[in-house]
């Protein structure tokens, strides 16, 4: 379909670009200074890249036990 | 005179006034009333990273798909049809068909593709869906001269053929652009009243 990005990857390119932009958009809500909105940005990001491999732990788990 | 108690903290902490017009500026473009409140490098922030997040989105939600069919005419040959999807942000207009509320007109197009309930929180930028929305002709193939197809609601067969030739990214796409619409009303109640922790609020109680 897009010519320029032919092999683009769901978990390799859009997630972590994704995972990033939110990161830094929610924590620049929460401060006005530089160094505590990349440092929240930072443990957010932790946070949901965590969140996502424990959920894709869970389905790992469900589909290896059905 | 009152005898009440006084907090003395309550005194010490002032809100700061909100901003509304800055909150206007901010949903028509992301961070633009940061920027008029003069936090130039948090504006700028927010501007890449929410266009970032719905333009991409917009890319991976178009495309064109070429399909073969049989020719009616001739059972060996082929014909190859062209449809295109030019945007994955826009209101169709499916209240006739799907209304089990009652609802007003928008409301049931709402409820029928709720994506754009969020998607119009980016601002200007999804504004001509919505000019594509009030001037949709069911009988014409494409919109008007000005924006042609851009964020027009496409035809079933185009939605087919894209969504039948190509992976599941064009389901995903419509994802980034919602993200951006809501990340951006967070940015435009930044704009209204600050940030949640304004400068000189202890970081380790801020994020306690």
């Amino acid at each position: 379909m897009h010519t320029f990005l032919p092999n683009h990857n769901l978990y390799f390119v859009e997630l972590p670009i994704l995972i990033v932009l939110i990161s830094l958009v929610y924590s620049a809500t929460r401060f006005d200074e530089w160094r505590p909105i990349l440092l929240e940005a930072l443990r957010w990001g932790m946070r949901l890249v965590l969140f996502l491999f424990f959920i894709g732990f869970v389905l790992y788990i469900l589909d290896r036990i059905t | 005179m009152s005898n009440v108690p006084v907090d003395a903290n309550a005194l010490t902490h002032e809100d700061p006034p909100t901003n509304p017009f800055a909150a206007f500026l901010s949903y028509l473009i992301p961070g633009l009333g940061q920027i008029y409140q003069g936090r130039i490098g948090k504006g700028l922030l927010f501007f890449v990273c929410v266009y970032t997040l719905f333009f991409m989105g917009t890319y991976f939600g178009s495309g064109t798909a070429q399909i073969k069919t049989k020719a009616s005419d001739d059972p060996i040959a082929y014909e190859e049809e062209v449809y295109t999807v030019t945007s994955n942000v826009y209101l169709p207009d499916t209240a006739e068909q799907n209304n089990p509320f009652n609802l007003p007109r928008v409301l049931a197009n709402l409820y029928n593709r709720p994506q754009f309930a969020g998607q119009f929180w980016v601002g200007i930028a999804a504004w001509p869906a919505i000019w594509q929305y009030i001037n949709y002709n069911r009988r014409q193939d494409h919109g008007d001269t000005f924006l042609a197809d851009f964020q027009r609601t496409p035809n079933d067969k185009s939605l087919n053929a894209l969504h039948t030739s190509g992976d599941k990214t064009l389901e995903l796409a419509w994802v980034f652009t919602v993200i951006a619409g809501v990340l951006n009303v967070m940015v435009i109640y930044d704009a209204l009243a600050g940030p949640a922790f304004p400068p000189g609020t202890d970081q380790d109680e801020a994020t306690a």
